[in-house]
């Protein structure tokens, strides 16, 4: 049987300049026990607390309607009959776009106003042909159907307005950026850079779009959500000895033989693997910042110090925004960047850990590990198994 | 002469206890003894667990273990050794 694909979804939004609120909502769920994958994205009229109000409705009720309805265009029909016009702009309360999709890269979208997603395989960008549903009671609504299949390495990306309407009346971009620069940017990214995070391509998107603004202002809201199926990119984490040293030789060959990225955190683990695999310790010597020095060892991603780099790593786990290009800020890229991370969890103590001079800070290995994998579970929506030796 | 290795154990234990002296430590031997001593940092020297020595942190200096290592104690051994060569 085909490995069933990881779904890397994520989004990234500009405000319009000088408002406090985000006119576009984006929102996505998961729903493990059916494989499934549900995500809107919707533009509200106009800017501000209005417009974050109407699209913030619109994406939610939208989602709740699919996620109850397995017929996604009769529930999208339904939001589509009921959303309301403006009375002095004549045009709809809010447009959305949505996504139902499952880890076998089967996926239905409806379009109903947004600009029509790329659909990106190998650079190129794929058209197909929409099933078009007019409304019934409004001029005008139409809805766009599709229904594809993904493969591995697929993306697709979806926008707001404010990304293929930016720049517009500038000099450079009279009729603004336009369907065809999005594609133009999109496929010089990927042709830099071909296994680029939803996370980043997304930012990417939104800054490069927010460039092409006169005075680098939005004069709209901007957001783009991107949707990347893949093969699942996996990381092993290996912290702390293991209770009975008599297998210490057997973890660190699982750990060698781990299909995917590797990391070490913890001094005398890394001296362990060093010691059973034969392998130097080397570096030692990359400053990071107020934790302990990265280390280096061949075929090993990433070496760290354990309990303080941990600790920082699910501080900044938290709160994103703090993260610093140290060890814990790398032992975090990592995370992110993976989809399925298992963490092999040494539970020999080591004594010096219980001196009373020590700050109280420093914790157990055990509850450090416990809060990191909630996190990334919780918020971060990866794939745990956690191994205690 | 043969160089003297001094190595900086950079484990939990040794940092938390060394506060943020053990970077400066590093820097201020490397760049106060270059060409006679060769520093390396550790990520762990095993030493902590053992109770045979006082404390972290720990730096050993060819083969001596220096406990409770700060930067007086460590330069002091260094320069010893240098004079006894």
């Amino acid at each position: 049987m085909e490995e069933s694909l990881f779904i890397d979804i994520d989004h990234f939004q500009r405000k319009k300049q000088g408002q406090n609120a985000y006119g576009d909502s984006f929102t996505s769920k998961r729903y493990p026990g059916e494989d499934r994958l549900i995500a809107v994205l919707s533009d509200g009229l106009g800017s501000g607390v209005k417009a974050s109000i109407l699209s913030r409705m619109t994406a939610t009720m939208v989602l709740k309607f699919a996620e109850a309805e397995r017929d996604l265009i009769k529930a999208t029909e339904i939001i589509m009959e009921s959303l309301p016009v403006c009375k002095v702009r004549k045009i709809s309360y809010a447009t959305f776009s949505v996504i139902d999709c499952n880890s076998d890269g089967n996926a239905k979208i409806v379009e109903e106003g947004n600009p029509q997603f790329l659909w990106v395989r190998n650079g190129k960008v794929l058209n197909t042909e929409p099933k078009v549903i007019t409304s019934r009671k409004f001029q005008n609504r139409h809805m766009q159907c599709y229904e594809i299949k993904m493969e591995s390495e697929d993306r697709l990306i979806f926008c707001s307005d404010g990304v293929t309407q930016s720049g517009l009346g500038s000099p450079g971009y009279k009729l603004g950026w336009r369907r065809s620069g999005l594609i133009g940017f999109v496929r010089e990214i990927l042709k830099k850079e071909p296994y680029i995070s939803s996370r980043q391509l997304s930012a990417e998107i939104v800054k490069e779009a927010e460039k092409k603004e006169i005075n680098k202002e939005a004069k709209d809201d901007i957001s783009s959500s991107v949707l990347y199926f893949r093969r699942p990119r996996k990381l092993i984490v290996f912290t702390g000895p293991p209770y009975h040293s008599e297998k210490d030789r057997e973890y660190a060959e699982m750990f060698a033989g781990f299909d995917g990225k590797k990391a070490i955190c913890g001094g005398t683990t890394t001296n362990l693997i060093s010691r059973e695999l034969n392998r130097p310790i080397t570096g030692g010597k990359i400053p990071s910042g107020n934790l302990p020095s990265i280390s280096e060892m061949e075929g090993v991603d990433l070496v760290t110090e354990g309990i303080l780099t941990m600790t920082k790593a699910v501080e900044y786990l938290e709160n994103p925004q703090k993260i610093q290009p140290d060890a814990a800020g790398k032992l975090v890229d990592l995370f992110l960047d993976s989809d399925c991370i298992d963490f092999m969890v040494g539970v020999k103590l080591n004594q010096a850990h219980y001196d009373p001079n020590l700050p109280i800070e420093l914790e157990i290995r055990k509850n450090v590990v416990k809060r990191m994998i909630k996190i990334l579970e919780e918020k971060y929506v990866k794939k745990i198994n956690v191994k205690f030796i | 002469m043969t160089k003297i290795n001094v190595k900086i154990c950079l484990g939990t234990t040794c940092f938390v206890m060394g506060g943020s002296k053990q970077q400066e430590l590093i820097e201020l031997v490397t760049r106060k003894y270059c060409g006679k001593v060769n520093v390396e940092s550790s990520a762990c020297l095993d030493l902590c667990r053992d109770n045979e020595f006082t404390g972290a942190p720990y730096v050993t200096v060819n083969e001596e273990v220096v406990p409770e290592a700060t930067i007086e104690k460590v330069t002091d051994i260094i320069e010893k050794k240098i004079n006894e060569q």
